[in-house]
């Protein structure tokens, strides 16, 4: 580690993804104390205007040295802090889970996450934030997350497409499932634009069309894949799928969105939350967990959702491990997430918010946010 | 609409039959089945934030002990079990089906997901009563048809344990659901084994349902998830609704 330690790296470099663990393992200076939180290295985009000032280049005692030195060190003025969120009773499971490693997806990350801003007319901008979590009770029986998210704009920068998937947990590699459903579909999805406006979309067509890849993957990368069924796929790699297609070319964002599934879309607008399709199991005596999951497509002439989000307001797609404690979106749930997301919040502030502790909740968390741009 | 906003719960009904014959040490292990759950749902946090315990023991009536609750609540007290008098499975599922019933829809209005219930039903003997009693008042509490929407919809699903003089043949006819993607299975005590080792077996296979259905449902299932034969302790057989016994 000699000539890492030797001055403070202007800016910290990513580390290797490479296998973990032996010696070639270094230790960069981050900007949080330690790396509990999960994340591979923490990212600080430039210009974010809640961003931390960073320690100013300069001598740094040796992680090594005694704690002893630590008393030299010159005063440091240095703020913020983390607690996790809980709304009402956390439960056992928030306080209690040892989080293991899923030991056969070493590179499954345990939680992700995004912030960016697109600009608008008027020196404004767009902002949008994604996070994916992995739930308590995977991180507590060492199994993935499921859970995945995508986003692209179109070449023309007038559409931005964005997808939240829900690996089936009865499939061992939903995960995957997920993570093809993502990609597939708003890469198609970004194609089919260019051609075709968001409310002409052919969406029996595209929802086809990534079921077909995610057989196709499963065909050719699962244990004897290359005679399975669909049904046989599914059983293995199943995934929900909602995609939504955000115009944004006006002060108001036109939103058209389709679900396979039970990921839901939601407007969060002054006066509350107001879903885009039917809540899950409003009226059912007794609960059930069986949803419409990709690539086995049911459903024909699936429900086109529309919305139109206005400056103030925000888009949220979110798996069913926000959407379940969400409800009706009435509830406690509805009313603190609410209020922290009536303006974009930090992004690393948005994981906290998305990882929320709620008594039996410990599903795998997944949300994407739009913020139209606020005119000046 | 429905304002779920406080997770899916899954409830456990114990049902302990504490008739004459069940003295001794049969019902000095029995009381030790909560306890030993109790210990079980401690270790595993994942589990304790979802699941309901209640205990409803029966001899000529059926007493609720512990009505359906958080085991691990501050001020919850585990029953004792004491000896009472004849055997009516009438009564007991008479009980359940109200008790069922009333906890499930005070769950709901409370704002909780509800999975389906199971009840582990623990005797040693035989209904003290007519067959067409017990019969109908088990129809009442698992029969429903889900096309015409009769019968009761938050039905359990029931799993029998058998100890001593328990007819298997009888206590076969409680199994439910008999079919479908999640059959459920009966409990015997050995041949080769006495009843309070069966009982301590029992608790055995009742901690790992438990603990496997909360991992189940970890992975997106409900219901609960029986042993297989592999894995049953010492002391107990399993059988389906379709063995036959000679």
């Amino acid at each position: 580690m000699g000539e890492l330690n030797a001055g403070y790296p202007a800016r910290p470099e990513p580390l290797d993804f490479g296998p973990r663990g032996g010696e070639e393992t270094i230790r960069l200076p981050l900007p949080f104390p330690d790396d509990q939180t999960g994340f591979d290295y923490p990212r600080m985009p430039a210009g974010s205007p809640a961003a931390p000032p960073r320690p100013s280049p300069g001598p740094r005692p040796d992680r090594d040295h005694p704690a002893g030195s630590v008393a030299d060190r010159p005063a440091v003025v240095t703020s913020g802090a983390f607690t996790p969120y809980a709304i009402g009773d956390p439960g056992r499971a928030a306080g209690a889970v040892v989080p293991v490693p899923d030991q056969e997806n070493w590179h499954r990350r345990d939680s992700v996450f995004d912030g960016f801003s697109l600009t608008a007319p008027g020196d404004t901008h767009h902002v949008v934030r994604a996070a994916s979590v992995r739930g308590l009770s995977h991180r507590a029986y060492g199994k993935p997350r499921q859970d995945e998210y995508g986003y692209q704009l179109t070449p023309d920068g007038r559409y931005l497409v964005l997808c939240v998937a829900d690996g089936l947990s009865s499939g061992s590699r939903s995960h995957l499932a997920a993570e093809v459903a993502v990609r597939t579909g708003t890469a198609l999805l970004v194609t089919a634009l260019v051609e075709t406006p968001p409310a002409e979309l052919d969406w029996e067509q595209i929802v086809g069309e990534v079921a077909g890849h995610i057989v196709a993957y499963a065909k050719k990368r699962l244990p004897d894949g290359a005679g399975m069924t669909v049904d046989d796929v599914v059983g293995w790699m199943g995934t929900t799928a909602t995609y939504a297609v955000v115009d944004l070319a006006g002060p108001v964002l036109d939103v058209h969105a389709v679900m396979v599934g039970d990921s839901s879309a939601w407007v969060l607008r002054a006066d509350g939350w107001q879903a885009l399709s039917e809540v899950k199991n409003a009226g059912a005596d007794v609960a059930t967990s069986a949803v419409e999951a990709l690539p086995r497509v049911r459903q024909r002439d699936r429900p086109r959702l529309h919305a139109s989000v206005r400056p103030g307001e925000a888009l949220v797609l979110m798996t069913d491990g926000v959407g379940d404690a969400l409800g009706d979106g009435r509830g406690e749930v509805g009313a603190f997430l609410g209020t922290a997301w009536r303006t974009p919040p930090h992004e690393v502030d948005f994981v906290g918010q998305i990882g929320f502790g709620r008594k039996s909740f410990d599903d795998d968390r997944t949300v994407i946010a739009v913020w139209p741009a606020v005119p000046s | 609409m429905g304002n779920s906003e406080q997770g899916k719960l899954l409830p456990f009904y114990v049902v302990i039959d504490v008739s004459y014959s069940m003295s001794g040490d049969k019902l000095a292990t029995a009381s030790k089945i909560m306890p030993s759950v109790l210990d079980a749902v401690a270790k595993a946090p994942i589990l304790a934030d979802k699941v309901r315990f209640g205990v409803v023991d029966f001899s000529d009536d059926a007493q609720v002990r512990l009505p359906l609750c958080d085991i691990l609540d501050d001020g919850v007290r585990l029953p004792g079990l004491t000896i009472r008098g004849g055997t009516s499975y009438s009564a007991v599922f008479r009980t359940l089906r109200t008790e069922i019933e009333s906890n499930v829809k005070q769950l709901k209005a409370d704002g909780f997901l509800v999975h389906r219930p199971a009840v582990f039903f623990i005797s040693d003997g035989a209904p003290t009563e007519q067959e067409s009693v017990w019969r109908s008042a088990f129809e009442d509490l698992t029969r429903y048809d889900k096309e015409t929407k009769t019968g009761f919809s938050m039905y359990p699903n029931f799993v029998p344990f058998g100890v001593d003089d328990a007819d298997p043949k009888m206590l076969q006819q409680l199994i439910h659901p008999t079919g479908g993607t999640k059959p459920m299975r009966m409990f015997m005590q050995s041949q080769d084994s006495d009843a309070p080792a069966a009982i301590a077996a029992m608790a055995e296979v009742l901690i790992s349902s438990v603990l496997a259905s909360g991992e189940s449902m970890a992975q997106g299932n409900s219901g609960i998830i029986l042993p297989s034969d592999d894995d049953l302790p010492d002391g107990l057989s399993s059988y389906t609704a379709d063995d036959d016994f000679v």
